[in-house]
């Protein structure tokens, strides 16, 4: 039946979109972790990318298994993945925190010349 | 697909080569606690490549124990001593990779005279194996034969390997001080329930 | 539909050699704990993956445990690096429940 097939076709389409966009954010956040200076700056590569990639994947693999009992385990896993992803996040970053891990506030020292502060006379 | 190569063949030499990177990782760092991570994950990775290889009784096992318990147990151990392992003299290095190359060789040797993965005609397989997977669905009737050797034909060795898991977590338990024991600070001492 | 899998799969086992070599490198512990936990997510979603690939859906199964066990021991490594010793660590969670029911700040 061409209903069937339409509806086929557009869920695949739907799924091959969620899936590429979850791998750009994965692969995106993944160099992040790597490339960026600071640990606070790398959390937020991390802590943000792989909460929305690992979501955005997994819809897309439930939208390819269709409507069976591996979409119930892959919702949950999902679910599961939502809820802990975000709070070992902030966990990280408490914990640095508390123990007295700085942000790196300025990566070019010194200043632009522009924002020098005036040391006394022109 | 193309010309009959198996694409999923590139996801098991990913996880070797990051197996391999994580083992030369391990041994070079000096740093314990990213040895003990990294050991955390190795374990994680090989609990993967079992996935990969249809073992999935063994992964789970593997992804329990070793990417989880083991890990917070190590680090609970390395808390109790230094940070940083001490460097190994030279001699050692050479002797240990004498005996590694050795031991490789002989089990490369021996790999030759393995049966063919997954042959019908192996020891393994022909005798009791064939036995436990015609008799599985008239008696038992559960779709993993796995589960059915482990719980029911085999069941004693599973009850030993219990009683073995549980006599070591008490010992480890026991060792690393943990059950039962009061706080160390007298400020904080108040009577517990 | 195989191709976008494996595809996947593949762009996966490239993340995770990219946390590894954070894992390698961090100059803090912070930075390993960080790498390790993000690993972990990216290793549960390669299992998905993998079991969709391959047509078996046994790997969802563990793919759900590691998730779990994952954050779990984050929050233990965590926990360990704030007390210091396992043994102070239960004891201060245990002392400070039976006083006020208060979470530890």
């Amino acid at each position: 039946m061409t209903g069937m097939e339409i509806l086929r076709l557009v869920l695949d389409a739907a799924s091959i979109g969620m899936m590429a966009t979850g791998m750009v954010f994965v692969l995106a956040g993944a160099l992040g972790v790597l490339r960026l200076p600071d640990f606070f700056t790398r959390m937020h590569a991390a802590g943000v990318t792989d909460t929305l990639g690992a979501e955005l994947i997994i819809f897309g693999l439930i939208l390819q298994s269709g409507f069976t009992l591996l979409s119930a385990k892959l919702l949950l896993v999902g679910f599961i993945l939502f809820l802990t992803s975000p709070t070992a996040t902030h966990a990280v970053a408490n914990a640095a925190h508390r123990a007295g891990q700085k942000p790196l506030l300025s990566r070019h020292h010194p200043a632009h010349p522009r924002d020098r502060v005036e040391q006394g006379g022109e | 697909m193309m010309d009959g190569f198996d694409w999923t063949q590139l996801l098991d030499f990913a996880l070797m080569a990051m197996l391999l990177a994580v083992g030369i990782a391990i041994v070079r760092l000096r740093n314990l606690f990213a040895a003990v991570m990294l050991m955390g994950v190795y374990s994680l990775l090989s609990a993967a490549w079992f996935v990969t290889l249809d073992a999935v009784d063994v992964a789970f096992t593997e992804a329990a124990v070793g990417a989880g318990i083991s890990t917070v147990l190590m680090l609970g151990a390395m808390l109790l001593t230094a940070r940083e392992a001490e460097p190994v003299k030279a001699g050692r290095h050479w002797a240990a990779l004498v005996v590694v190359l050795a031991t490789g060789a002989a089990l490369f040797y021996a790999i030759g005279d393995m049966p063919a993965y997954g042959d019908p005609n192996s020891p393994a397989n022909a005798y009791v194996g064939l036995d436990y997977l015609i008799r599985t669905p008239q008696e038992i009737a559960v779709p993993n034969v796995v589960t059915a050797v482990l719980a029911s034909y085999r069941g004693f060795d599973t009850l030993g390997e219990t009683v073995v898991i549980f006599a070591a977590g008490l010992g480890v338990m026991l060792l690393l001080g943990l059950g039962g024991r009061k706080p160390r600070r007298d400020t904080e001492e108040e009577d517990e329930a | 539909m195989f191709w976008v899998n494996l595809a996947a799969a593949l762009c996966m086992s490239v993340a995770m050699a990219l946390m590894l070599a954070r894992l390698f490198a961090g100059p803090s512990l912070y930075d390993r704990v960080l790498a390790a936990n993000s690993f972990g997510t990216k290793t549960v979603l390669l299992l998905l993956i993998f079991s969709l690939l391959t047509g078996r859906p046994d790997g969802v199964d563990i793919a759900l445990l590691y998730a779990l066990i994952n954050f779990i021991a984050t929050i233990a490594i965590l926990k360990f690096f704030r007390y210091r010793s396992l043994e102070i660590a239960l004891a201060q969670m245990s002392l400070r429940r039976a006083i006020g029911g208060e979470d530890d700040e």
